[in-house]
């Protein structure tokens, strides 16, 4: 029975790689792996490095000026946006007001945000479970919606095109209130406070009363339980609802383009839209490699704070106890609360937004002055439409352009980041799977806006096999797959992560070869994960703008692009419209992944 | 004739990793229920992995019968679809989303087995381990043991001639892990099926196996009958691992002890052969109680002590015995007539004393002298 020692010779070199590879190339998932990540590096790698090499190359058009040829090395549009006597007007004051924008959003929706998660998850105010989905429908509409209503509410003579209900009404608003920095930062702290809501009232849900319990025992005032036992178990959930609210502040292009443009208030999104728009390509890029690094910095600083708060966080244990804090006198005015906030946030913007669509004349509230017209009208005596908005062929192609698009993108993403989940926990070849991992992460540091300029400066002319792209859907789907890919790929691994090997390996040892396991096991097992990663892209779609708005050409506009048209037109009732319907999608979208995944919206937040 | 053959077979998860198995042989005879036993992170389930072709090798090959599945110098590499074998995994690794019976026909189905005789075969296995009831139930409507039944039910459908098993009793609890393991045992003798067991419980693969070859760091450190194994120790690892409450060991040469002085004493006075030896183990069940010392047996190793403490451990005793702070466990089925604090002689016959040289590996040399009757 003893074995016989050393009775085999060592392998070569040459031996080793051969087996490693034959153990590599035997299954598909090795080759699918490089096959995605060739895809991938030219889907993201490739536009953001053409367009961080035309900020240093001369573009076209721009030689006589440079007195430089096309395509040499040039810090002229460097100088130009950080430097100049323009760089005011181009970078500086866009950067302040995109900060001061985004730190006054964080505070506010901190602010407002925080506590309403602690009412939902610590406290007995009424109507908690109804107001925890209600507080959240915000995010789900698209956060131009409210700067619609805003408009709608507080335009005043500083712009053509239909007054304001405010001027309607005699009144007239200042530019300070109608327009600028105040109405942006108040609606991107009620469009992202859901963040707070979630992410911090999930925290505050998992704390363990006992751990309170355990200091207040040992002699710890309330305000020493607050400040040494809950806030460090709470800063990790406010340090990520911070870092995600100014990532997306960092991006957010449709609120300041409607609300900051009659006014010059720019911020960097929309500073970069105009230059693109005027085909400045080189100062776009440096504007967008700019906003590209801020993002870049951004989530570093979050990984390395998460670090640091992360080591002591506990999860509930298992005689975690959650207990409610009675409100006492206050219960009442605490759901008031509530209810003025969804009414701010919810009501009062979708409503305006509405009436103003049936309404002829701003504020007139007699009955003669409502009319279905501009839904359904046949002879209207606008210059943008003849028709009401519903019988319009513009607004059907839009929706058959947002449909497709976006539809086509969110399965495609869906399914390949399911693909790349399968991969990086599959692959033998170790250094493909983080590749893979890594690259699929990347648009989540670039902006929406950013990226959508990269994609414009590697597909706006031909290159090589490849026809120019620009004014086609494909661009649009392509650029969407990419963007939605961290979201997608994210998804993907976690869901394989979770399901873990071995299921699929039972189902090898008994016998089954890959397609096999693939078509009975994997995607069977995947296949509610894979709604939902699918559905929740899907929505984000079809309310997204800044990417779109780069990229659509009249032919190719979608549901929000076409809007945003209208806006500019001033056309506002059909406007509102067509923002109506995409919240109405939006939501219903949502409602319905709700359903079908039996899983909670919440979760999918961030996309 | 051997049925699984490991030869030289070595893992490394990473460059900088040290070798999760190193210069494995091992072989496995037809139908015998060999136990991979060894510390939790020895490199068990790798072993069991390789052997499954789920982990491919950094050297060596094995061969299953005359047929070679893996081998790095040859570049073969049979994968685990083709190899024939069951495995059953730690966490049973039921497909959630198929009923108990389409678990258990999978691997017939993908055979393409007539659908009678497919039907007649499900129905057996099923009913061998008793979950023909739920066949139409999901895995997650059942418990762990029913869930670990299936997981055997699925492999056995197919017949294999080889069961891999990594751990399957271990997240079970006490009473059906015992209840699991005779019915192991009878598979094996139903279904003569060569069996692969992996456990870090001794008690399991003692009770389980014809051989147990037992694992530490990734190297082989003895093979053998459970018997070999606990009588025959090959080195103080396999001594101390096998045996519960564990063995004594005596390090031998240290000057400042007693026991160790008089263990050196007693190999060097009767055995001038042993003096280069480096320590010594002696069972807990070896030792025995003498009131006096006149009444300690002649030739046996012997001495003082004082009673430090009883364990009644339900029908048996746990003893410690303290001389000048050093301890030595025993154990004892009758019911110790003694109190602590006492004062007793100890003792145990020569031939219930492992010896080991000062690497730890066993003296045979020893056992000549210690077990002149015993052959090997
Ligand atoms: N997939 C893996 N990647 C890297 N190291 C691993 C992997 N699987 C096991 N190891 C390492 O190999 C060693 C042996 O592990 P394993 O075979 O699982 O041990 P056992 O089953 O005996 O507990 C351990 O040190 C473990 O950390
Ligand atoms: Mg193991």
């Amino acid at each position: 029975m003893r074995p016989l020692k050393g009775s085999l010779a060592a392998p070569t070199r040459g031996q080793r790689l051969r087996y490693r590879l034959k153990v590599a190339l035997r299954e598909p998932t090795t080759t699918i792996g490089f096959l995605a990540a060739a895809l991938f590096a030219y889907l993201i790698v490739v536009p953001i490095i053409s367009m961080l090499s035309d900020a240093a190359r001369v573009q076209f058009g721009d030689e006589r000026r440079i007195k430089q040829d096309v395509g040499e090395l040039t810090w002229y549009y460097i100088e130009r946006v950080f430097t100049s006597r323009v760089s005011r007007d181009l970078f500086w004051e866009p950067l302040v007001n995109t900060l001061s924008v985004a730190v006054g959003a964080i505070a506010l929706s901190m602010l407002v945000g925080g506590t309403l998660a602690w009412l939902l998850s610590r406290t007995d105010m009424f109507g908690r479970r109804w107001f925890s989905t209600a507080l959240i429908v915000p995010y789900m509409l698209p956060a131009w919606t409210f700067a619609l209503a805003w408009t709608t509410l507080f335009k005043n003579r500083t712009v053509g095109g239909q007054p304001g209900w405010m001027e309607s009404l005699g009144f007239s608003p200042p530019d300070w209130l109608s327009y600028g920095q105040l109405p942006v930062t108040i609606i991107l702290a009620l469009h992202y406070s859901p963040f707070v809501i979630l992410l911090f009232g999930n925290a505050l849900r998992r704390f363990d009363s006992q751990l309170e319990d355990s200091a207040r025992i040992l002699g710890a005032s309330r305000l020493t339980v607050a400040r040494k036992i809950i806030m460090p178990l709470m800063r990790p959930s406010l340090i990520s609802a911070m870092v995600l609210i100014f990532a997306k502040c960092l991006g957010e292009f449709g609120v300041p383009y409607v609300l900051g443009l009659p006014v010059n208030f720019d911020v960097l999104a929309t500073s970069l839209y105009q230059n693109i728009a005027s085909r400045q390509v080189g100062v776009g890029a440096v504007l967008a490699g700019s906003i590209m690094l801020i993002g870049i910095i951004t989530i570093t600083i979050d990984a390395k704070l998460m670090k640091e708060a992360r080591r002591f966080v506990t999860i509930g244990s298992k005689g975690s106890m959650n207990r409610l804090s009675p409100l006492g006198i206050m219960r009442l005015p605490a759901t008031g609360f509530a209810v003025l906030m969804f009414l701010l946030s919810v009501g009062l913007p979708i409503a305006t937004l509405f009436l103003s669509t049936i309404m002829r004349v701003p504020a007139q509230f007699n009955l003669d002055n409502f009319t279905l017209e501009y839904w359904i009208g046949t002879d209207l005596n606008t210059i943008a439409l003849q028709t009401g908005i519903l019988l319009s062929p513009d607004l059907w192609n839009a929706a058959w352009n947002s449909l497709r698009i976006v539809g086509v993108a969110s399965v495609t993403s869906g399914i390949l980041g399911l693909l790349v989940g399968y991969v990086v926990v599959r692959t033998p070849v170790k250094p493909l799977g983080t590749f893979l991992r890594q690259v699929t992460f990347l648009p989540y540091l670039v902006p929406g806006i950013a990226f959508a300029a990269a994609y414009l400066s590697l597909f706006a002319v031909p290159r090589g096999p490849i026809p120019a792209l620009y004014g086609t859907t494909l661009i649009l789907m392509l650029a969407l797959i990419a963007d939605q890919m961290p979201y997608a790929s994210r998804a993907g691994i976690a869901a394989m992560m979770q399901l873990g090997k071995d299921p699929e390996e039972a189902a090898q040892i008994a016998g089954a070869g890959w397609f096999r396991r693939m078509t009975s096991i994997v995607i069977p097992i995947q296949k509610g994960s894979l709604t939902t990663g699918i559905l929740l892209p899907f929505i984000s779609g079809i309310k997204g703008l800044s990417l779109f708005v780069v990229l659509a050409v009249p032919s190719t506009d979608v549901l929000t692009t076409y809007s945003l048209r209208l806006v500019d037109y001033h056309y506002t009732q059909a406007a509102n419209a067509v923002v109506l319907i995409i919240a109405g999608l939006a939501y219903f979208g949502a409602l319905l992944g709700q359903k079908l995944t039996k899983t909670n919206l919440a979760q999918g937040l961030g996309n | 004739m051997p049925k699984i053959n490991l030869r030289g077979v070595e893992k490394n998860y990473g460059a900088n990793a040290a070798n999760a198995v190193a210069d494995l042989d091992l072989e496995i005879g037809d139908g015998e229920f060999m136990c991979l036993l060894g510390p939790s992170g020895c490199g068990k389930t790798t072993t069991l992995r390789m052997i499954a072709g789920l982990e491919h090798l950094t050297a060596g090959e094995i061969r299953v019968g005359p047929r070679v599945v893996d081998s790095v110098v040859e570049g073969v590499f049979v994968p685990p679809e083709k190899r024939e074998m069951g495995l059953v995994f730690q966490s049973y690794a039921l497909w959630p989303h198929l009923t108990i019976e389409r678990n258990t026909d999978f691997g017939l189905r993908l055979r393409n087995m007539p659908k009678a005789e497919r039907e007649q075969r499900v129905d057996k296995v099923m009913k061998t381990l008793g979950i023909e009831k739920y066949r139409d139930r999901y895995p997650s409507q059942l418990s762990g043991g029913q869930q670990q039944r299936v997981a055997l039910a699925r492999m056995l459908a197919v017949n294999p001639e080889v069961l891999l098993l990594d751990e399957p009793l271990s997240n079970l609890d006490a009473a059906l892990r015992l209840e699991m393991r005779a019915e192991l045992k009878r598979l094996h003798n139903e279904f003569k099926t060569t069996i692969v067991f992996v456990t870090h419980d001794q008690w399991e693969a003692m009770t389980l196996a014809t051989t147990i070859a037992v694992m530490s760091e990734g190297q082989l450190q003895q093979v053998g009958t459970p018997n070999d194994i606990y009588d025959r120790p090959a080195n103080r690892f396999v001594a101390q691992f096998v045996g519960n409450p564990p063995i004594n060991i005596v390090e031998l040469g240290n000057a400042k002890s007693e026991i160790s002085a008089r263990a050196g004493a007693f190999l060097g006075e009767r055995y001038a052969e042993l003096r280069e030896a480096g320590s010594i183990g002696i069972r807990p069940e070896s030792i025995r109680l003498a009131s006096e010392a006149a009444e300690v047996p002649e030739g046996a190793f012997s001495g003082q002590a004082e009673v430090t403490g009883i364990l009644p451990t339900g029908g048996s005793w746990i003893i410690e015995l303290t001389r000048a702070g050093e301890k030595l466990f025993m154990t004892t089925h009758q019911s110790p007539e003694i109190e602590v604090g006492e004062a007793v002689a100890y003792w145990a016959k020569p031939k219930a004393l492992h010896v080991f040289d000062t690497k730890g590996d066993r003296l045979e040399a020893a056992d000549r002298l210690l077990r002149p009757g015993k052959m090997h």
